[in-house]
């Protein structure tokens, strides 16, 4: 099996590098990017979409359907991910910490198990005394950083910014969290269930509008024709199509990095972590 | 009105060097892991609150709305900094410690 992984990735490897042979050399003058295909764009992206961000632009909206599949492949990470790590049988050992006392029980067999209430917590097996400079100074920051992550991908198509980079600061937020605290407290807020919706979500919103564009009659993918939708600024229909489309990217990066962080860190088991 | 303006800001800029120097030779010239998290955590801090206090002084040029928005928002830039990095050093030292790494003693010598 090991085997038959190493032939897999030497050939699909042997193949990508075949495939550059035919890319035209660093800095051609002669290549279509240089030639014609640079100056379309500096001289028409603002005609034609009202977007000041050329490079959003050019992402979001003429290579529509490569940032869509980059989109795919990331969910795709995350489904990986769940699927080769997640591991449901419960733990061997856990341990318990009577509270009033501070008097800690391991329990060996994995049938047993106590409900954690008022006298009892749940602990992890390398449990370090929780820091209350870095809970404290976390707390703070977590949300500043949650609506600056917000704030990177509404500013997608004006400044730089956009939907993976906001979707991975807002991840980075919930990871801090589980750092800081421990892995149960991030869980018992953001459940794997919830995780899985909005990666799935994520893409969804991505495709949507593009089979929204199919419907309101033009390709796919073409956000100027969802102008009668937003009556009042039909102008700048192919940023807010941009926008939605960042949003969608936003949430489903902001899901698969949580989901890898959490499977990997805790063995598939969810329960502890670092 | 400019010059002086120029000075203040140049002078801040050059704190703010003279702090992040001080900061580096510290890294490299302090004898263990905690002595060289000692000027990585205060020394730094402080030169992007002098440098960004220099850039701040240099919008002072062109007084505008927009302007004094940056320069808050360059603040902010300082605020989350002065938070995140000391506490960032203090769980560096913590990590240490609960691994068990030995701060650094001049060895006595033999008599």
């Amino acid at each position: 099996m090991k085997l038959l992984g190493f032939v897999v990735i030497c050939l699909t490897g042997g193949l990508l590098i075949y495939g550059t042979m035919d890319l035209p050399n660093w800095g051609d003058p002669a290549s279509p990017a240089s030639t014609h295909l640079s100056d379309y764009y500096i001289e028409n992206i603002v005609e034609e979409t009202q977007v000041p961000n050329l490079v959003t632009a050019v992402l979001a909206d003429y290579r529509g359907y490569d940032t869509m599949f980059e989109t795919a492949v990331v969910f795709c990470a995350g489904l990986a991910c769940f699927l080769l790590l997640r591991d449901f049988r419960p733990g061997k050992n856990r341990y318990y910490r009577h509270i009033p006392t501070g008097v800690m029980l391991h329990f060996k067999n994995p049938d047993t198990r106590m409900i954690p209430g008022n006298e009892f917590e749940h602990m992890d097996k390398d449990w370090v005394p929780s820091d209350i400079i870095i809970k404290t100074v976390c707390r703070i920051l977590i949300p500043f950083i949650q609506i600056y992550a917000l704030y990177v991908v509404a500013h997608g198509d004006f400044s730089p910014g956009g939907g993976f980079q906001g979707g991975v600061i807002f991840g980075s937020s919930l990871i801090l969290m589980a750092i800081s605290y421990n892995l149960r407290t991030l869980m018992k807020r953001v459940t794997e269930k919830f995780l899985s919706i909005f990666a799935a979500t994520g893409v969804l919103i991505y495709v949507g509008l593009g089979v929204l564009a199919m419907i309101m009659g033009g390709q796919f993918l073409d956000y100027g024709m969802l102008a009668p939708l937003v009556p009042w600024d039909p102008g700048h229909i192919r940023a807010l199509g941009m926008l939605g489309v960042e949003i969608g990217v936003g949430i489903a990066v902001m899901a698969v990095m949580v989901i890898i962080y959490v499977n990997i860190v805790s063995e598939g088991r969810h329960d502890e972590g670092l | 009105m400019h010059i002086i303006i120029n000075i203040l800001s140049v002078s801040c800029l050059l704190m703010g060097l003279v702090f992040f120097i001080g900061g580096a030779v510290g890294i490299m010239r302090m004898p263990d892991f905690y002595s060289r998290l000692h000027p990585a955590g205060k020394l730094d801090t402080l030169g992007i609150f002098t440098m960004v206090a220099g850039l701040v002084i240099y919008n002072f040029h062109h007084l505008s709305l927009g302007m004094v928005l940056l320069s808050i928002k360059m603040f902010l830039i300082v605020f989350f900094v002065f938070l995140a990095s000391p506490t960032a050093t203090h769980s560096i030292v913590d990590a240490g410690m609960r691994a068990g790494l030995r701060p650094w003693t001049q060895k006595k010598e033999k008599e």
